[in-house]
């Protein structure tokens, strides 16, 4: 088949599909959905982090006018109340206990937000306090109190070669996940054995749009338009929590106004959903800031790497031990375990891995997705210690790296895909754009006496496109030559909406202005596991890019059809057929045929990988996302102050879908690692949140940009996706904090192995050294 | 507590409105009025998402009373922009692709609208100061500052004004 050769669409830079809706406050959010006798929605919260949920009596908080129903544990008869990823341990509404300050009791739904306010103050509970939790210390303590006394039902996937996992391994630990790769004798052929740890910080998403969901039902239809990520794996799970057959239960998707991970599975949408139930009239579930905090959040970790090397550098062994907290519910840990086991070798070739990943329950909030998703804590590990080791053995950072990343195509481990960037190029790239080889290591005078300058470098590092995952996506034509693009990616700021109606615009040989992206219905949409694992371009792009070509073929065979020719003759452009120097508009050949109302072509593509045992994770992953970066920092000797005076950031898009869109992914990404590096954190006093509050917790802002901030997107053209091209969603978040405490090395010669990077803790390591 | 009665300029129409003498100017605005482009995330007048402009001048719409609004002159994102054609902001956000999820958008574009109003040449470090009012979790403001500067030009090449 012919298509064009000249790309009319990929790499343009015209407005976002979303651009007009987005600019004139017209973009429809969940949070904007008003339905007729819509009631709102509040929750009750444990102000306990631990405790028995002895007595809960809202029979008052039910007479306060304006109140139409309040929900307790008494009211989930019939229904399965746990839900979770691997793990289903997270209730509805507290059953026996509550876990964490924040954990919900009950939930009330009235005519508006003060009378349900009035009424959750009249819901009277009492609790019997248990000890608490505040550490990964805490919980690991041989005397620890269990978060669970029953482990919760779950499961273990099966694993590929050198994989494995287990549930409950021991108290307060969910899952562990291990991974390994070659003789653990290996070791014994280093020179030099470093151990070292790391603390990484724990961070929340602050999506400006709150979680939230509107319900009702509909007849027998259980209906949702909610602020969520994986519509399809939320339709089956409450399908499962209600008992409500799963075909009734229809889920649509917005605009969404950001997630970064955290808006996965079951939410806000089981109290919505139930108490729209009991009250027969929609319900709309909104969190507030602080509540978001009570939600979700990343995963605090403690990473303890064991390496072994070669005097000349060389990479032999790591034994990596992960801790992360994953606060008192499972959530998504189990994954992220999976994740940062799988990831803390970094893009590197070893002779033995050995790495086991625990998810520690902390009376917390539940930790989740977070961009990154342990590539960003094992980046931070990863990346600081390759620099620790160099200069221990007196080589540059920079020639240790290039002595031991992988090569373009060779397997990230036995069994695994090929690295698919040549990862020396985005090393030189970001090297150069920082003036890495223009001076010599060591510590630079900066701008005033008592300050010095520093560089480092770092290569942040995870797969891409999550594990053996399924997409499906359909492209119809109309009879005027109008696209419409229908699959379950969600936009959620990434561009996802503009980059796969280019793609298919393209293959279709038309303007990207004539397609449509439909919206996302789960009765209609094909099923997508979800937007997430920056899986957008590199697996439903295949997907959409078999649709569009299944679209194009369609349409073609129907031309030569009637014109008695071969398909092969025929060319597609601007919804005309062209042979040789005939042009066939196709419109009076569709009228002529299926008469004057027309018809619509359904093209349809399907794409997973392979299954294979081979692969560590039971599936070649199907793209590596790397981040390389640069810093230049001027540190003050007297205060501990950190100024990052230059930052650079650098991802591989394969082929620049929309070269915008892949800019402002790797920028937004990399300003959220900075704040992370520096600043952002969420701060436990024990296990209270003590700067929950909007005012208390830090942000990026404009402000905190460094002077020089830049962002280079490669195109080196080996992605699986469309054109060569591959996702952009988080790369450029792994490198920035490593890269950071790479060049204060190089400036003062103190390493910080803690998030985040404060002056304090800068001046105690000088005042250390001292 | 009896209702009161404002006066107030929308958008440029001039409108009477009874409100509950504690109503916020964000739920006037999204509940009594249905305009939803101005979002509520922090509530608080920390994250700027519910910018609108009185009298050209930028307020958090989530802790304004309605009342503050009375006899003054209202600009939301939806007043932006005539006849089907975008505002030269507006437009410079839409060509620089200076968003990303959109919720801060409205927010931030009546921001640079005030910026430019006062100052119709800023520099980048001018810029870069006046949006710290708000928050934008997606784009590291880099492309957003960048989108300020092209809709000085836009602005300055039609002739300044507003």
């Amino acid at each position: 088949m012919n298509e064009p050769t000249a790309l009319r669409s990929i790499g343009a830079v015209r407005p976002r599909k979303d651009a007009d809706a987005k600019v004139t406050g017209a973009a429809v959010y969940t949070v904007d959905i008003e339905l007729p006798g819509m009631l709102l929605a509040k929750a009750l919260r444990s102000p306990h982090a631990h405790a028995r949920l002895v007595t809960i009596d809202a029979s008052k908080a039910r007479k306060v006018p304006g109140v139409a129903a309040v929900l307790t544990r008494d009211d989930l008869e019939g229904l399965n109340p746990t839900y979770g990823y691997f793990i289903k341990d997270q209730p509805i509404v507290a059953l026996d206990k509550v876990r964490y300050v924040g954990d919900i009791v009950a939930a009330v739904a009235a005519e508006d937000e003060a009378s349900a306010v009035r009424a959750l103050e009249r819901i009277e509970v009492e609790y019997e306090k248990l000890p608490e939790i505040a550490s990964i210390e805490e919980a690991l303590a041989p005397d620890a109190p269990a978060l669970f006394e029953e482990p919760p039902m779950g499961i273990v996937p099966s694993y590929g070669a050198g994989a494995s996992a287990e549930k409950d391994p021991k108290k307060n630990v969910c899952y562990r996940f291990q991974f390994t790769t070659g003789e653990a004798s290996a070791f014994d052929e280093a020179d030099h054995i470093f151990e070292d740890s790391f603390h990484f910080s724990r961070c929340q998403h602050y999506h400006l749009e709150p979680f939230v969901t509107v319900a009702r039902f509909d007849g027998d239809v259980m209906e949702l338009w909610t602020s969520c990520q994986n519509p399809f794996p939320l339709r089956k799970e409450l399908s499962r929590v209600f008992n409500h057959a799963e075909q009734n239960v229809r889920v649509h998707v917005p605009f969404i106004g950001a997630g970064f991970g955290a808006k996965n599975n079951c939410k806000t949408e089981p109290i919505a959903v139930l108490l729209a139930k009991m009250t027969g009239r929609p319900v709309r579930f909104r969190l507030t800031h602080q509540e978001n905090f009570l939600t979700q959040s990343q995963h605090a970790a403690l990473l303890t790497l064991k390496t072994g090397v070669k005097t000349d550098g060389i990479l032999i062994a790591r034994k990596s031990t992960i801790l992360l907290n994953a606060g008192a519910y499972s959530d998504a840990s189990p994954l992220v375990a999976e994740k940062a086991g799988y990831r803390i070798n970094g893009p590197y070739r070893w002779r033995h891995i050995d790495s086991t990943c625990d998810c520690v329950m902390t009376n917390s909030t539940p930790a989740g997705p977070f961009r990154g998703f342990g590539g960003t804590q094992t980046s931070w590990a990863s990346e600081s210690q390759l620099d620790m080791i160099a200069r221990r053995l007196g080589l540059d950072p920079y020639e240790m790296r290039m002595k031991n990343l992988l090569d373009l195509g060779e397997p990230y481990v036995p069994g695994e895909s090929g690295i698919d960037s040549d990862l020396r190029v985005g090393l030189d790239l970001v090297a150069d754009k920082i003036g890495y080889h223009e001076r010599k290591r060591g510590p630079v005078p900066g701008a005033r006496p008592g300050r010095a300058r520093g560089i480092g470098l770092s290569i942040g590092f995870k797969d891409q496109g999550g594990v053996n995952k399924p997409a499906s996506a359909q492209v119809k034509t109309t009879t005027t030559g109008g696209i419409i693009v229908n699959c379950g990616s969600a936009e959620i700021g990434q561009g996802i909406q503009t980059a796969l109606s280019r793609i298919v615009a393209e293959i279709l040989g038309t303007d990207e202005t004539c397609v449509s992206y439909a919206p996302i219905n789960t009765d209609i949409t094909p099923f997508d596991q979800g937007t997430n694992a920056s899986s957008g371009i590199c697996v439903m792009g295949q997907a959409i890019e078999r649709a569009a070509r299944d679209a194009r073929r369609q349409v073609i065979e129907f031309a030569a059809a009637r014109l008695e020719c071969a398909s092969d003759e025929l060319e597609l452009e601007d919804w005309v057929i062209r042979r040789g120097n005939e042009a066939h508009p196709l419109p009076p050949m569709i009228m002529g045929t299926y008469g004057g109302t027309g018809f619509e072509f359904v093209g349809r593509g399907f794409f997973k990988p392979e299954t294979s045992h081979d692969a560590p994770l039971e599936a070649p992953c199907v793209a590596w996302e790397i981040g390389w970066g640069g810093a230049e920092v001027e540190i003050d000797e007297e205060t501990g102050q950190v100024t990052v005076l230059r930052l650079v950031v650098s991802g591989d898009a394969g082929r620049a879908i929309h070269p915008l869109v892949c800019r402002g992914q790797d920028e937004g990404a990399a300003v959220m690692g900075l704040g992370q590096s520096l600043f952002e954190a969420m701060r436990y006093d024990g296990t209270r949140l003590t700067n929950i509050a909007p005012i208390d917790y830090r942000v990026p802002l404009a402000s905190d940009l460094p002077a020089d901030f830049q962002s280079v997107t490669q195109e080196q053209g080996h992605g699986a996706g469309p054109f060569g091209s591959k996702g952009m969603g988080e790369g450029g978040i792994l490198p920035v904090a490593s890269a950071i405490a790479n060049a204060i090395e190089d400036a003062v010669g103190v390493r910080i192995t803690e998030l985040p990077i404060t002056p304090e803790r800068v001046l105690a390591a000088l005042d250390a050294r001292r | 507590m009896d209702p009161i009665m404002l006066d107030i300029e929308i958008n440029g129409e001039r409108r009477t409105i009874e409100a509950a003498p504690n109503l916020m100017l964000i739920d006037l605005l999204r509940d009594g009025l249905h305009l939803k482009g101005a979002q509520v995330a922090c509530d608080a007048g920390v994250c700027g998402a519910c910018t609108v402009l009185l009298d050209g001048a930028p307020f958090s719409a989530c802790t304004t009373f309605a009342f503050v609004a009375d006899r003054r002159s209202l600009t939301t994102i939806e007043g932006l922009g005539a006849n089907g054609a975008l505002d030269p902001v507006q437009e410079a956000f839409k060509a620089k692709s200076a968003f990303q999820c959109g919720y801060c958008t409205p927010g931030m574009i009546l921001l640079a609208k005030a910026l430019l109003a006062e100052n119709p040449s800023p520099s980048r470090a001018q810029i870069r100061a006046h949006i710290s009012a708000n928050i934008c979790r997606c784009t590291g403001y880099q492309m957003i500052v960048e989108a300020i500067e092209d809709a000085a030009a836009r602005m300055e090449a039609a002739g300044g004004g507003k």
